[in-house]
């Protein structure tokens, strides 16, 4: 039966995909965007070999299927486009691969015209053809890849040729506009390249697919390095956004499997960046001569991004945790100030909520419960957890106050123990369960937790609900709903937010939205790092902002944000020179502020 | 009093000769007995608290709430804050260990950011880690779990091969086959991939760990014991015991064991060695016991991430040389005492 409904289903589909083509609605208001402002450096110069590192070669160079979701993907989609962008300070949408789109009145269509000039890596030309060939490829079992499979099927339901520069996208449900452009925008995919079938997975691993953005694999020596080459008559070198970026001539990927060697290879000039969140690395590694010679400076960059929700995710499916009395008091029971003040320096700051740094989405009255003992008392006291046992650990019935947090990175042990002290303090015991990441995942998805020590990464214009807090995904595995959130005033203001349309309204619901999930008390906010901190040696130059309000790395090569850097040939010559003998100029510490929020 | 046969009062004696050997036996045991009792040399609690006239033991059992002392929380009670409180108001008194921090205390303020160089002011002796809990009070809780650990594996470990090496020297034949070829096959089992599946799966305790340690361990003393029982199962007196009738547990328990014993006994020590270090190279790769447990390991793992705080690399590497050293010693010193050939002489 469902067999059957998949094959008239397909049929459907494709017939729709490659019928002939329609006609474009009449007046439609075209738009596109040519005046925000620049946010490359005009004085940028082109040239030079940047070198950066990864600490794990690539399992593939695929985009999508089995293992392509490693840390290398970044540099390859990166280079694969999409139809348009947003503009990293404005945030407004910009053209990409489309110079111009037009909303449909129906809220869930939106038409592109393609820009004529883009070309894929061989040469060819971009067209409409290559969009639905995405939703073929994207929607082949041959891909092995059910996420996209899923997205490209019922997100993304429809995409319409009527020219080979015009394309219409269609979407399951209407979303705002500016959400629309971003979320049903996809990028092209080279029918001329891929040959679909049962092997596509083994024969395409190796393969060096044709992109559109400004740098291609040249080279690869596996276990070794990837080296990209920038296209010399790339087509984007002379449009308004893109201009004066992605200066390198070659961007050099060397594998280096330990952070701290990588760190070596910097010190000695052999990288021209390092990356420097870790408090470690800032506060004590990185010091000495290349610095305190003003060779190499150093750069804390504050942006303005959704922030990842770092935190503890309570599962109210637990007996124990399902007395919101006992999670609003381990929220007061976790000392998460003495883990910033003492093993993370300072450096972090206390998250407020899951939806920080969505802008006005951003409910700014919702504040996380701070550490006090007497409020944790008392609530315990009132829950019925009166008795303690000769650990000094609260119980109940018999039963202990002792609490599973599931985590999983080695890296966070000493952040831990902070918490478990100071938690036993207030009768309640943590069992610290460290999992290999993949296990805890699994663990977590499954919905078999506790306490999960973990964030979502934050994305997207405005914050997302339905996926964690909405029942539909409550007690089932494999969704995001963690927290088994299961409450009828939650998912009626959810549906309520997910049918608006207009901003007011929606921002007015996100922020009823903030308060009502702060005050189920499931989720316990821990950390933020609203800034970027890197090292560079100063042979690189950076523009007049040094980066962009969304930039989440100020010396990044490709993407979105990147490519605003060069390399100033001369000037490294002298700062070699200088180095071997011994001279020093004025050491140079950065620190901008100008998106601070 | 327990009578020794003259060949093993023999051997006791040429063991006391051994000077090193000797010494470091009883050093190690002193340690291993001191570490028993580790509560009382580093602890957050107190060996005793004189407060309004009543005498106080707070070291074992249950925990003592502040509010006992009159202080007012309900936790338990900061014996060091309180040793301050107490002498400055004269009303009291508070006997601290020497080592007044236990293995989980994370010694944190404010604005100090761990870890700490080593100390006398602050009565850190080594130093804190990372988390800013005492080294030295955790490489003691670390030293008794590691010795426990290995000890229990080595029972466990002998139990089992020794019987199964036993009797596959003593039957013979087909089981003696079947088994050689089963243990071949069992100890090509990479058990460090076991582990770390193990681990990935289920977060290992201390019983879970010594279990799968055995379940690979038992396989490499069968060997030894399987020769020396076929040679021993060859001699008259065995001969003669199965004449008059003895049983065949008798025979190797009574009779082929004890003359095989000298093998299995010069192996013991290096046992022990081969616990402690495995144990510090699973937790050191983080496949080893759960957080927050005092493991030399989880500290050398800390240590050769900051070598820029070098008190912790070098108090576990100083404490594990010791003990291993300790242990190699006593491990010559066995050999040679269980040596029939008292002087070697080359030709």
């Amino acid at each position: 039966m469902n067999k059957l409904l998949f094959i008239v289903l397909a049929a459907f589909l494709s017939a729709s995909l490659w019928a002939a083509p329609e006609t474009l609605p009449a007046n439609l208001d075209w738009k596109t965007n040519l005046d925000d402002p620049v946010f490359a450096s005009p004085e940028a110069k082109r040239g030079g070999r940047f070198r950066s590192f990864i600490t794990t070669f690539p399992l593939t160079l695929r985009l999508v299927g089995p293992d392509s979701n490693g840390s290398f993907a970044g540099y390859l989609r990166a280079n694969a486009l999409a139809l348009v962008d947003i503009h990293p300070d404005t945030l407004n949408p910009i053209p990409m691969l489309a110079s111009h789109w037009a909303f449909d009145p129906d809220g869930k269509t939106v038409y592109y015209k393609l820009d004529p000039d883009v070309r894929w890596s061989d040469g060819s030309a971009v067209t409409a053809d290559d969009y639905l060939f995405t939703i073929k490829f994207m929607r082949s079992e041959h891909i092995v890849a059910p996420w996209y499979n899923n997205y490209y099927s019922n997100v993304i339901v429809d995409v319409r040729k009527y020219d080979d520069y015009t394309i219409a996208v269609t979407g399951a449900v209407p979303k705002p506009r500016d959400e629309l452009l971003f979320e049903y925008g996809l990028r092209p995919t080279p029918e001329h390249f891929h040959q679909l079938d049962s092997q596509w997975v083994r024969n395409f691993n190796w393969e060096i697919e044709p992109n559109t953005g400004p740098y291609q694999i040249a080279e690869l020596r596996k276990g070794k390095y990837v080296e990209f080459d920038r296209k010399a008559n790339w087509w984007g070198n002379n449009k308004r956004y893109l201009k004066h970026r992605f200066n390198p001539d070659h961007v050099r990927v060397k594998v280096i499997r330990d952070i701290n060697l990588a760190y070596q290879y910097f010190a000695k000039g052999d990288l021209d960046s390092f990356g420097l969140v870790a408090p470690v690395f800032w506060h004590k590694k990185a010091q000495g001569e290349i610095y305190d010679r003003g060779w190499a400076a150093k750069i804390k960059f504050y942006n303005d991004v959704p922030q990842p929700s770092q935190g503890m995710f309570l599962n109210e499916s637990d007996p124990l945790l399902a007395d919101k009395r006992v999670r609003y008091a381990i929220a007061h029971a976790s000392n998460i100030q003495k883990i910033i003040d003492t093993v993370l320096r300072g450096d972090y700051e206390r998250l407020n909520s899951q939806y920080e740094g969505y802008g006005d989405y951003t409910n700014p009255a919702v504040l996380a419960r701070s550490f006090d003992l007497e409020k944790a008392n008392e609530l315990l006291d009132e829950a019925g957890w009166t008795e303690r046992d000769r650990r000094g650990i609260r119980q109940k019935d018999g039963k202990a106050l002792s609490l599973r947090i599931t985590y999983m990175s080695s890296s966070h042990n000493d952040r831990l123990v902070i918490l478990q002290r100071e938690a036993l303090k207030a009768g309640i015991d943590f069992q610290l369960q460290l999992l290999d990441a993949s296990t805890a995942f699994k663990q977590i998805l499954e919905k078999k937790h506790q306490i999960a020590w973990m964030g979502w990464s934050g994305g997207g214009l405005s914050p997302v609900f339905w996926e964690f807090y909405h029942s539909v995904n409550a007690h089932k595995p494999q969704t995001n709903n963690i927290t088994n959130t299961d409450n009828a005033g939650i998912d009626s203001k959810i549906e309520a937010y997910r049918a608006a349309q207009d901003k007011p309204t929606r921002v007015a619901l996100a922020h009823e939205l903030q308060e009502m999930i702060h005050a189920q008390g499931s989720y316990i906010p821990t950390f933020k790092v609203p800034y970027t901190r890197e090292a560079y040696w100063r042979w690189l130059q950076l523009p007049e902002h040094f980066a962009t309000r969304t930039s989440s790395s100020v010396i990044d090569s490709m993407g979105s944000t990147g490519g605003l850097f060069w390399i100033d040939q001369e000037r490294k010559k002298a700062i070699l020179e200088m180095k071997s003998d011994n001279e020093s100029m004025d050491p140079l510490l950065i620190i901008d502020e100008s998106w601070r929020r | 009093m327990l009578k020794l046969n003259p060949v093993t009062r023999k051997r006791l004696d040429r063991f006391k000769q051994l000077r090193r050997g000797y010494w470091s036996a009883i050093a190690l045991a002193c340690l291993f007995v001191l570490s028993l009792g580790a509560e009382m040399i580093a602890s957050q609690r107190a060996l005793l608290v004189i407060y309004e006239g009543e005498w106080h033991f707070p070291t074992y059992g249950a925990i003592i709430p502040g509010t006992q002392f009159g202080l007012d929380y309900q936790y338990e009670t900061d014996y060091k804050t309180l040793k301050l409180t107490l002498e400055s108001s004269g009303s009291g008194r508070v006997i601290m260990p020497p080592i007044p921090y236990g293995p989980l205390e994370t010694d944190l303020a404010v604005g100090d950011f761990p870890p700490h160089a080593p100390s006398f002011a602050k009565q850190h002796y080594l130093g804190t880690d990372t988390s800013g809990r005492d080294v030295l009070s955790r490489i003691i809780y670390g030293f008794r779990i590691a010795m426990l650990f290995s000890l229990l594996l080595l029972v466990f470990n002998y139990l089992i091969g020794v019987s199964i090496g036993c009797l596959m020297g003593y039957w013979g034949g087909a089981f003696d086959l079947v088994f050689q070829r089963l243990i071949e096959i069992w100890s090509n089992i990479p058990f460090l991939y076991v582990i770390m599946i193990v681990a990935s799966i289920i977060q290992p305790g201390f019983w879970t760990l010594v279990m799968i340690m055995v379940f690979f361990g038992w396989t490499s003393i069968t060997w030894y014991m399987r020769t020396a029982t076929y040679k021993e199962a060859a001699r008259e007196y065995v001969m003669a015991a199965r004449a008059i009738g003895a049983s065949n547990t008798r025979i190797v328990f009574k009779h082929i064991l004890p003359n095989s014993v000298s093998t299995l006994i010069t192996f013991v020590p290096f046992s022990v060695a081969g616990g402690i270090t495995s144990l510090t190279a699973l937790d050191y790769l983080g496949f080893g016991l759960p957080p927050p447990t005092p493991s030399w390991g989880e500290l050398l793992k800390q240590g050769t991430e900051n070598l820029d705080s070098l008190w912790m690399v070098l108090s576990v590497v100083g404490a594990m040389t010791l003990i291993l050293m300790l242990v190699t010693y006593i491990g010559e010193a066995i050999r040679e005492a269980f040596d029939p050939r008292k002087f070697s002489y080359y030709e």
